[in-house]
């Protein structure tokens, strides 16, 4: 069989190898590479997530945030929005907003019952996508997502703009403390399941500089990126 | 540029240098890769407070991974079979395209869609995608331009760089059924929509791996465009495809990586997208593949891996020191004829493809070392073009008859005090006497005119280093009388 074979030639490679190794330089710790988001995580976070090309407020009140989004609705004319369940919306008040504003809610729950390629179709189509995010990144502004049946991942992605809203004790300083988190939530070997189907980072809006190394942006993804932090 | 260079590899690296010197336009869009990516590269570095001991770090993980490759692939294998995903393991192209085409045979699909993948062009798969009667498309916007114009990827990250708008329209507007402005945003609003249809029916997502984590079977994905996390989300079946160098030990590893690939691939703190994909999707979620394969890509790599260039295996295809390279940004990517090209693929390319048919790659470089400090992983690549240099001498068939003629008496004469003196006499009094006003001969007489065509040849002093010192100057007519010091007695202490 052809895989005892790969491996056993990796496996002497492997050996040969070591006569190989490099010769260290310099001096490195756990911390290597550690940043950190400053004494001020919101700011840093918003000021990060601006200057990636996205559209980050620090407000201080679920009040506030509610306004703040009911004015990206309205300029952006959204129909529907395709949106996640999550707790942080629940107390956002999301539900209520949509249907004062008259926006059709794509929620999980209702997807779920669609036929598959109502759904697909559905999904493609929605104008906003609104989530949370299950933490921020300060050093980086950047925001990870963990999959879940409640949260899926194509919020974030298939529509144009796509808006996420924070509260302050989601945000990490560093990437570094994301990964301590992961640790501490038991992902050592033999444990697979305890990371999500899907994870990911996103920090900024859909970019290429595909063409003349010029920046362009919603080539795939939101061009609209927006992140709404709750500091209160 | 010849059309077949953009088309095909080849072994042609000094014909097509040539023909991309003289391509005015290529000229023009190679121009600007030093004031964009490659500062953003430079300043990103700078920025970065731990940016050479990051590196340092990253090197080290992949060092060690490495002194433990066969260990860190059966574990990632056992976590990625516990997730309910399966695992092939391919020797060469030809393997892993039969892996692939049997996943695709057997889950009956007809259209595929593809996020951008170096792996899979070393492998040539799309040619063969197509020939089985496979929907390819490629989602990357770059990938998308050039999948259309029918070329070869010029650039690791950048695979439409040859290319400017006006081009890009011309390649794009028969697609569109209409005529397409150069307009940037035009032709991304035409793509976006284009690929938007191609997501959605599509049966199949293929995908490489930028890292695979061996502790919990995740697979890593970075994109800018997000065409990566399309490719993952909406197909019902994911195949990942990897070289087996790209596994990394632990989940703890990964920061270290996201943050030095991103300042080099495009000087950004992180990419827009980063994707950890660990196993198909669970019970109750709404997107996400329902099957995920694995291809594991050996392909030569097992060969380097026990051999003295196995440093090449650091390699996280970020296209730094492509960008880097006064070479490459003078003749580009196609000129350098495989996969992979830049200071890198001169490397990679003769160790997968062989070196007597690659001889050009690794004298394609000045040696001036901007590459390796362009690296994210510090790897050590004028170095290693030297050693592949002096692995040329010893592969008879890749010298000239001259040059193996001169370099035999060369070596032959460095090892014998007499005849070193006789050849250094011999030159004082023959090309000597050539030199003009300065330290350069600009044109040396017959047969050794090759070496002045493309550069200077140093002028040997008029008179000999043994003569002078013979002639007393050994004293190194110091200030009479008081004699050096003792230190100072040794000809070859700069200090």
């Amino acid at each position: 069989m052809s895989r005892e074979a790969y491996l056993a030639r990796v496996r002497d490679a492997t050996q040969a190898g070591r006569a190989y190794r490099i010769e260290p330089r310099g001096e490195v710790t756990p911390t290597t590479g550690y940043v950190g988001g400053g004494d001020d995580l919101c700011a840093r976070f918003a000021a990060e997530a601006n200057a990636v090309g996205g559209t980050a407020v620090v407000v201080r009140s679920f009040d506030e945030a509610r306004a703040e989004l009911a004015k990206v609705l309205r300029a952006r004319r959204a129909e529907s929005a395709f949106v996640w369940r999550h707790d942080v919306l629940d107390r956002l008040g999301l539900a209520g907003l949509l249907a004062e504003l008259s926006v059709a809610a794509l929620d999980p729950g209702a997807l779920a019952k669609m036929p598959r390629d109502t759904r697909r179709a559905t999904i493609l189509t929605a104008d906003i996508g609104i989530t949370s995010a299950d933490y921020g990144i300060a050093e980086t502004g950047t925001l990870a997502m963990f999959a879940r049946p409640e949260q899926p991942r194509l919020a974030s992605l298939a529509p144009p703009c796509h808006v996420a809203i924070l509260e302050r004790r989601q945000i990490l300083p560093d990437l570094f403390d994301l990964f301590a988190a992961l640790d501490e939530a038991g992902t050592t070997a033999g444990a697979p399941h305890k990371v999500p189907s899907n994870l990911t980072f996103i920090t900024g809006p859909s970019k290429t500089g595909d063409i003349e190394l010029q920046l362009t942006t919603g080539v795939h993804g939101p061009g609209d990126w927006r992140v709404i932090v709750v500091d209160g | 540029m010849k059309l077949a260079y953009l088309q095909h590899e080849h072994h042609e690296f000094r014909d097509a240098a040539a023909d991309a010197m003289a391509d005015a336009q290529l000229q023009g869009v190679l121009g600007r890769l030093a004031d964009t990516l490659g500062v953003r590269n430079r300043e990103a570095w700078e920025d970065f407070a731990d940016s050479a001991a990051t590196r340092e770090r990253a090197r080290r993980i992949k060092d060690a991974t490495l002194a433990d490759l066969d260990k860190h692939l059966e574990t990632l294998e056992r976590s990625v079979t516990r997730l309910g995903g399966r695992v092939h393991w391919c020797d060469d192209g030809a393997a892993a395209r039969e892996a692939i085409l049997g996943i695709l045979r057997q889950c009956g699909a007809k259209k595929i869609v593809k996020s951008k993948s170096m792996t899979t062009e070393e492998i040539h798969l799309n040619p063969a995608l197509v020939e089985a009667g496979i929907e390819t498309v490629e989602t990357d916007f770059g990938e998308y331009i050039i999948q259309v114009a029918g070329h070869r990827p010029s650039h690791i990250v950048g695979p439409a760089l040859h290319l400017n708008a006006k081009q890009v329209a011309e390649v794009l507007s028969p697609v569109a059924g209409e005529t397409l402005s150069s307009d940037r945003e035009e032709l991304t609003r035409f793509a976006r929509r284009a690929l938007r249809s191609k997501f959605a029916e599509a049966d199949a997502g293929i995908t490489g791996v930028n890292f695979a984590v061996a502790e919990t079977g995740t697979i890593v994905l970075v994109s800018n465009e997000g065409n990566a996390r399309f490719t993952t989300a909406l197909p019902r079946v994911h195949i990942a495809i990897m070289g087996m160098e790209k596994v990394i030990p632990r989940l703890a590893d990964l920061p270290v990586f996201l943050k030095v690939l991103a300042r080099g691939a495009t000087g950004q703190k992180l990419s827009v997208y980063t994707s950890l994909i660990t196993g198909p999707r669970r019970m109750g979620e709404l997107d996400g593949p329902e099957e995920f394969h694995l291809v594991i890509l050996d392909n030569g790599r097992s060969r380097i891996l026990g051999g003295p260039l196995r440093e090449s295996l650091f390699c996280i295809r970020c296209g730094a020191c492509l960008n880097a390279c006064p070479i490459y940004r003078n003749v580009g990517g196609h000129a350098y004829g495989g996969t992979y090209s830049g200071p890198i693929g001169a490397v990679l390319t003769p160790l997968y493809d062989g070196l007597s048919q690659n001889h050009h790659l690794p004298h394609a470089s000045s040696l001036c070392g901007a590459c390796q400090a362009a690296c994210p992983v510090k790897i050590q690549i004028p170095e290693m073009l030297i050693r592949l240099r002096e692995q040329l001498h010893h592969e008879p068939r890749a010298l000239g008859r001259v040059e193996r003629w001169a370099y035999g008496i060369w070596a032959r004469a460095m090892r014998s005090p007499r005849l070193y003196r006789a050849g250094t006499w011999l030159a004082t009094r023959t090309l000597g006497r050539l030199k003009r006003s300065t330290r350069w001969l600009t044109k040396l007489p017959g047969g050794l005119g090759g070496w002045t065509r493309t550069r200077d040849f140093p002028a040997p002093a008029e008179r000999r280093f043994r003569d002078w010192w013979s002639a007393g100057a050994g004293d190194w007519g110091l200030g009479a009388g008081e004699g050096a010091s003792p230190a100072s007695k040794e000809p070859f202490d700069h200090a």
